[in-house]
């Protein structure tokens, strides 16, 4: 806990500066997971208040404040995926706009104004974009959650409130349509993308 | 036993997320970001307040209604209204104002 409980309880009651206590100390953990959640860096701050937001009007539903984090997160999967679906239908319609010769450019003109360990960070999000998108919304959150922000099967078991078994068969369908597409976009592309170190 | 090919896949699927985690490093708040916060906080509360009064007017309204259908439905009917058609004409033009029209009634009519 980032926390003391007092303060979780203090912000309970109403106040105000509690509540900013509890924001300032979790703020940054939650905007990192909500940038590789939906891996907008222009939206992260909007949906991180949308969280907060929420969190200011449901505190009195908090039971003990042990399951403070868990919820917190299970509130930050939440907003996530709600930008997501509504993210994916903008996208829709926002592309079918374009034609493909317009997406081109617009890719070629944004890549070529970044330096090459920029261009090879953006090589891997755009990839692991692209492998996320293989799977539904939920099943991307649910495999960030464990893979990219190391969560673990007990913390996720919390936050989901189902049970861990559950929670195994639907991370390793999720994974394997995930590698589905790795090993296809391999085939593709020929050489690999993700440069080893050590 | 796994494939080895799938297992050097899954190996390299790691690396890759571990990568995408350093990529998308956690980012550092804005200085407007406690400030929009708290205007959405009480955007929202706004909102909610005057959700409130409207629905208070709406259900005293309801309440008003209810009341005046009430009322009419309880406030008893004239006599008047009361008895037949035929009732109500022999009540409105008498036996003696007949006469004056020159119509007589016979002793069993009037009775």
């Amino acid at each position: 806990m980032l926390v003391e409980f007092e303060l979780i309880q203090k912000a309970q009651a109403g106040d105000g500066a509690a509540f900013n206590q509890v924001v300032v100390a979790y703020r940054k953990r939650i905007l990192g997971t909500i940038a590789r959640l939906i891996g907008r860096p222009e939206d992260v701050e909007d949906v991180a208040q949308e969280v907060f937001l929420r969190l200011y009007y449901s505190l009195d539903q908090l039971r003990t404040p042990e399951v403070f984090e868990p919820w917190l997160y299970r509130l930050t999967v939440n907003a996530s995926y709600d930008y997501l679906r509504k993210q994916r239908r903008r996208n829709e319609a926002r592309m079918s706009d374009l034609s493909e010769q317009q997406v081109m450019m617009a890719d070629a003109a944004a890549g070529g104004k970044v330096s090459h360990e920029e261009k090879r960070l953006k090589q891997v999000k755009d990839l692991v974009e692209a492998l996320l998108g293989s799977v539904s919304e939920q099943d991307r959150i649910l495999l960030t959650l464990k893979e990219v922000e190391g969560l673990s099967l007990k913390e996720l078991e919390k936050i989901y409130g189902v049970n861990e078994n559950a929670l195994k068969v639907r991370l390793f369908r999720a994974r394997q349509r995930v590698l589905n597409a790795f090993e296809a976009a391999q085939k593709s592309v020929g050489p690999k993308p993700v440069e080893r170190k050590g | 036993m796994e494939h080895p090919d799938n297992d050097s896949h899954n190996r390299e699927l790691d690396a890759l997320f571990a990568e995408y985690k350093a990529a998308l490093p956690d980012p550092e708040p804005t200085s407007n970001f406690m400030p929009y916060l708290w205007r959405r906080i009480e955007a929202r509360q706004n909102l909610l307040f005057r959700m409130k009064r409207l629905t208070q007017f709406f259900v005293a309204a309801a309440a008003a209604i209810c009341i005046l259908f009430a009322t009419m439905m309880s406030v008893p009917n004239r006599p008047e209204s009361n008895g037949s058609y035929v009732d109500v004409l022999a009540r409105a033009y008498p036996a003696e104002n007949l006469a004056s029209h020159g119509i007589l009634l016979d002793e069993a009519d009037t009775k």
